[in-house]
């Protein structure tokens, strides 16, 4: 059989099928096969982490068969870039994860939808700690809700310590007990080991520091609370610190990086590190002898000892304010968090503790060794708890990095690299104002 | 034979169809998005509200000397001072070496090919980062042999941009196989000729070869040149995207993008790249310029 192609048939026929094509694509974006689709965006501290999280959007999805979640996470940095791309480009995520200095921005600039219309019902925060959502909320609405606590700590290996001679140090201890526990664990082993990790480019603890000395990073106002020259004290620690050996030359500490794996205390370079609790699991299962929670310094010789340290949300859950099914955003993560069996899947085994209250007493009660640990270190905190950590500004940790490392590669002075963060950070403060 | 000027129509007619998909390309995929950045490199824009007008002060914040902006700079133009020479002048050395006759050329040609296929991967940027790092291999044999405690190579700034350089002329290849193709295209009869007056192979090489060879080293040189102002990966991949440490890996791109996506500074990023397209446009211009002087071409005068 033959056939006879016209020119006008082709483009019939062609047009035909451009136009069902593009028809596929439009009506794909929310709909495929009946289903519903929701887009879910974010950022992992392991991947235990990311197993749970998987596990519990599958346990959703078992439930409501209609609906169909496209997970979507990799690591911190990979995922506020292409968020910030998707999100210029019109094509954001539906729910995404909401890093607590980034909240603000997302926030002021309408990213983020404000969840008032769903609290109380069907997300109760009542029973949250305030710190968490303190992190979540800027002008008086809550934006997102808090994935888990997460608080500072010293993560130490106990067998170092025991294998060194060196005493670990008591619960409440001065900075300046620290500097000498680490230095008296680097001489005690010799080449290629340092007491701990330099932490003088970490501003969470930092903050810790400062608030010993009266002031902090960020004041409730979100503005600046400290000096250059309070500032100055926290780089001159760090110096001193790396002057004695405490802790490794620049050039070692800059090897760390993002990477878990490339850690000193994961390939054996040091005994303790400054991190935030979240990672503890992560860490640890990178390690092969065990690993252990011990809490910051709390005070500075000679001064008042007082818990300083705080936990806080440092990541959760917020929904896209173009988001096509909003109400579906919000009941996947009632489900996550709210639910018994979600909260379950979601929370067991990821190192994450949940932010509320009741969450807490549970882990505490029912977890696995590591859980149980995480969860008495944050019920330490809370006994007299600290006042909540302050959002900061978007990009906070590459800056505060560059201010640390330009006093340990010898390129400013402690009081140069303070003021160089200063005008940094207040020009950011100033844009988001504008 | 002359041409109607009907054929010539017709034939001017195919070769614009055969080139169109590449001119609907540039107009509805480059075009739009280069005039949208130049555009953009006059406004404030975050990247989530309406880009505001700012007139010139994008480009006024540049020239008012962002002192990171300056370090970038340097660190490009560092980068692309020693890394061009040097990986141009070692892919001639191991085209010579190859144009020798060896036996089974078409592989060491794929083998030393081979690097600059996965040079500019992310496996290959993370693998440099455990070779050159303080506990790497490389400080590993100059430690147990030679008793050197070396510092980590990758993250001193006084070494980490020559490891950069170094893994810039690890990806020699593709220049490589551009010179074995042209010394093969240089007439055995030049060399006999000079043989014969009494010229040795160093002689041969430099009143021979090299200049027989300029077109192509040109090419090569304008190509890489290109290539290294434009470099991103390695330093993003082997920093963890920092530029660090203190900045002494921050190149011109990396900068450009921390201003982009973590800044949320498109405007000012997008000046950026306007200026990278001039400098880019400025070294090819003068490189031209100069070619006159040294690039000898078989069929001048």
């Amino acid at each position: 059989m033959t056939t006879n192609h016209t020119r006008r048939g082709f483009l019939k026929q062609g047009s035909g099928a451009i136009g069902g094509f593009a028809l596929t694509v439009v009506a794909g974006g929310a709909m495929a096969q009946g289903k519903t689709k929701v887009r879910f965006s974010g950022y992992v501290e392991s991947e235990e982490q990311l197993g749970t999280t998987l596990k519990v959007l599958e346990a959703y999805m078992a439930k409501n068969p209609n609906v169909e979640i496209i997970p979507e996470f990799s690591n911190f940095r990979s995922f506020t870039d292409k968020l910030a791309t998707e999100a210029a480009g019109g094509n954001a995520p539906d729910m995404f994860s909401v890093n607590v200095d980034l909240l603000a921005e997302y926030a002021a600039r309408g990213v983020l939808e404000p969840l008032t219309n769903w609290i109380p019902d069907p997300l109760d925060v009542s029973s949250y700690q305030a710190g968490s959502i303190f992190a979540c909320t800027y002008n008086d609405q809550l934006y997102a809700i808090p994935n888990d606590a997460i608080a500072p700590a010293i993560l130490y290996s106990p067998k170092k310590f025991e294998e060194l001679g060196v005493a670990v140090p008591p619960e409440m201890f001065t900075w300046e007990e620290l500097h000498e526990t680490a230095v008296s664990l680097s001489r005690a082993h010799g080449r290629g080991f340092w007491g701990m990790e330099d932490g003088g480019g970490n501003y969470v603890p930092c903050d810790i520091f400062l608030r010993a000395k009266g002031s902090s990073m960020f004041t409730p106002e979100h503005t600046l609370g400290f000096s250059a020259e309070d500032m100055a004290t926290w780089f001159q620690y760090w110096a001193d610190m790396r002057e004695a050996g405490g802790c490794p030359p620049a050039d070692v500490a800059a090897q760390a990086g993002d990477n878990s794996a490339s850690l000193g205390i994961v390939r054996g370079r040091s005994a303790m590190l400054i991190q935030m609790t979240d990672s503890y699991v992560g860490i640890g299962a990178l390690m092969e002898d065990p690993l252990d929670l011990h809490m910051l310094p709390n005070g500075h010789a000679g001064g008042e000892m007082k818990n300083h340290i705080y936990d806080y949300a440092g990541n959760s859950t917020g929904i896209w304010s173009k988001a096509a099914d909003k109400d579906l955003c919000v009941d996947i993560i009632r489900f996550m968090h709210f639910d018994p069996d979600g909260v379950d899947l979601y929370y067991e085994g990821s190192g994450m503790i949940p932010a509320s209250t009741a969450g807490l007493d549970k882990f505490g009660a029912q977890g696995n060794r590591e859980e149980k640990k995480l969860v008495a270190y944050l019920a330490k905190l809370r006994e007299d708890p600290a006042p909540s950590r302050r959002p900061g500004v978007g990009g906070l940790g590459g800056m505060f990095r560059r201010a640390n490392q330009a006093v340990a590669f010898g390129d400013a002075t402690p009081l140069a690299a303070a003021e160089a963060f200063i005008a940094e950070a207040e020009e950011k403060l100033l844009a988001l104002k504008s | 034979m002359s041409i109607t000027p009907n054929l010539s129509k017709k034939q001017n007619a195919v070769a614009f169809l055969f080139l169109s998909p590449w001119i609907l390309g540039f107009v509805f995929l480059t075009l739009g998005p280069l005039m949208g950045s130049l555009y953009l490199s006059f406004t404030d824009y975050d990247l989530f509200t309406a880009p505001e007008w700012a007139g010139t002060k994008n480009y006024a914040k540049l020239l008012g000397g962002d002192p990171r902006y300056i370090q970038s700079l340097k660190v490009t133009f560092g980068y692309v001072l020693f890394s061009v020479p040097l990986k141009l002048g070692f892919a001639l050395f191991i085209a010579l070496i190859l144009n020798r006759g060896l036996r089974g050329l078409g592989i060491y040609r794929s083998v030393f090919y081979l690097p600059s296929l996965l040079g500019g991967s992310v496996a290959v940027a993370i693998m440099w980062r455990q070779i050159f790092s303080y506990d790497g291999i490389i400080n590993h044999f100059l430690w147990n042999y030679l008793g050197y405690d070396a510092p980590s190579w990758i993250t001193n700034p006084d070494y980490a941009l020559g490891t950069l350089v170094l893994l810039a002329a690890w990806q020699f290849g593709a220049p490589m196989v551009i010179f074995l193709a042209g010394l093969k295209q240089i007439p055995q009869d030049m060399y006999d000729a000079a043989a014969i007056d009494g010229a040795r192979p160093v002689q041969q090489f430099f009143y021979v070869t090299i200049p027989l060879l300029t077109p192509i080293i040109f090419f090569n040189f304008v190509m890489q040149t290109i290539g290294a102002f434009q470099a991103f990966t390695p330093s993003y991949i082997i920093s963890d995207g920092s530029g660090g440490p203190a900045d002494s890996t921050l190149f011109y791109t990396l900068y450009l993008y921390e201003q982009a996506f973590t800044d949320f500074q498109m405007g000012y990023a997008s000046a950026i790249a306007w200026v990278l397209v001039a400098i880019i446009a400025a070294a090819t211009s003068i490189s031209f310029l100069s070619a006159k002087y040294w690039v000898h071409y078989g069929d001048e005068n």
